[in-house]
């Protein structure tokens, strides 16, 4: 499978630069997922979890308060406000990074179902980790 | 011949504001290190954002895809009132840092009134604000103590009434003027347009040959407002950092420069000293000696 070049900026710095087989992306319409080859498409994201599958199979969680994404044939730059991504070494650095996220989507979702929806996906994700 | 006395005190006080100097420059050597941290993570966000807007700008000129009718995109000719928001040090010692920044401006507004043009001044700063005061140019409004301390939260508050008057056509344009980082001995000044969007400089040819943009979303316009405020406040923000980088880079640089002047001064005045001491031991040894020649 073809990979492409992703990347994941904040104002504060990138938090993932490197290659990718598919994303999903939490898009203002719903989830949708791009792979190499997408054509070419700028759109807002809303908060939500942006699930990465990088080369080795393995899937990264980062979860997202705002951003813009462009997508075009070689590659997905998407723009974030703000950003936490699931990873860590053992359980308490994990913990810390949930912790992290929720903080992130509790200060932007409005509604209760909205919160409830991503911080499930942020729960499954850790899971999976551990 | 200056009075040995004299010498001593003015040595004495030379060299204290050395001890000051000095002193200011490590301050801001430890400041700008943060600073600089903090620039250096913002940029490479900007860069990408500048990118993006520009790259659906100038697709938007191209094509003119959809009937996208955007204001912040259209180069609008006959300008009324436009908006220069200048960034300044709350602080003065940092040689040339703010008066780079407010002759910008000046050579800014003159131009705006050659065309007949009526400019709305906003300033950030203290430094600016003082000088544009003391020369009676009239200022819509003023902010302190945000470019010492740049804060996302004050400076979107600042920066959205620009914007709002701009999607109302109140204003025709935006412009940020600041001093910006570029490396430890140098500012570079930024005279940015923001709005409207500058579209020119694009190869449509080569931007057509890419596939189409394609604008995944409902209502294309509520998506263009979204990100172009976004746009907008965070290059305000980003002027902010990089303001703030280069005034202690700035500072840094004029501190150690009065220190080293402050060193060669008391390098002469010891010379001085040295020279006024002497003098006066000849003085009187030749006393002495023609009081005892006179005793004989």
């Amino acid at each position: 499978m073809d990979t492409f070049k992703l990347e994941i900026l904040t104002p504060n710095g990138e938090i993932y630069n490197g290659e990718a087989l598919s994303v999903v992306l939490p898009g203002k319409e719903g989830e949708f997922g791009v792979l190499a080859g997408h054509a070419s498409l700028t759109t807002l994201l809303e908060a939500g979890v942006v699930d990465i599958e990088k080369e080795d199979k393995s899937v990264e969680s980062i979860v997202i308060n705002w951003g813009v994404v462009q997508v075009d044939e070689e590659k997905v730059i998407i723009l974030v406000e703000g950003a936490a991504a699931i990873r860590g070494e053992n359980e308490s650095e994990i913990a810390q990074a949930l912790d992290e996220a929720k903080k992130l989507i509790n200060e932007v979702a409005d509604s209760s179902s909205a919160i409830a929806t991503v911080s499930a996906k942020i729960e499954s994700a850790a899971q999976r980790l551990i | 011949m200056a009075n040995l006395k004299d010498i001593q005190r003015q040595i004495k006080s030379v060299s204290n504001t050395q001890k000051t100097t000095r002193a200011m420059k490590l301050v801001s050597t430890a400041k700008l290190r943060r600073a600089e941290e903090l620039a250096k993570r913002s940029r490479l966000y900007a860069g990408k954002m500048n990118q993006v807007i520009a790259e659906i700008a100038g697709r938007i000129d191209c094509s003119k895809v959809g009937g996208l009718d955007n204001r912040c995109f259209k180069q609008i000719e006959n300008p009324k009132m436009v908006d220069i928001v200048f960034v300044t040090a709350d602080k003065g010692l940092c040689g040339g840092f703010n008066i780079q920044t407010i002759k910008a401006v000046n050579k800014l507004l003159k131009e705006y009134k050659e065309k007949n043009v009526k400019v709305r001044l906003r300033g950030i700063g203290k430094k600016g604000i003082e000088y544009f005061k003391y020369n009676e140019v009239e200022m819509f409004d003023t902010v302190l103590n945000l470019s010492s301390k740049p804060d996302k939260e004050r400076s979107d508050e600042f920066i959205s009434t620009s914007i709002e008057d701009f999607l109302n056509e109140k204003i025709d344009g935006l412009h940020i003027v600041y001093n910006g980082y570029k490396n430890m001995i140098t500012q570079e000044l930024h005279v940015n347009k923001i709005l409207p969007v500058d579209t020119k400089g694009f190869d449509c040819k080569e931007i057509q040959s890419k596939s189409t943009i394609e604008l995944e979303a409902e209502d294309e316009e509520k998506m263009l407002d979204a990100l172009l405020k976004k746009y907008v406040s965070f290059n305000m923000y980003y002027s902010l950092i990089d303001s703030v980088a280069a005034e202690h880079s700035a500072r840094m640089q004029a501190m150690d420069t009065a220190t080293n002047n402050a060193k060669e001064m008391v390098k002469s005045l010891n010379v001085q000293f040295n020279k006024a001491r002497q003098a006066a031991i000849t003085t009187e040894l030749i006393e002495i000696i023609s009081g005892v020649e006179s005793m004989k």
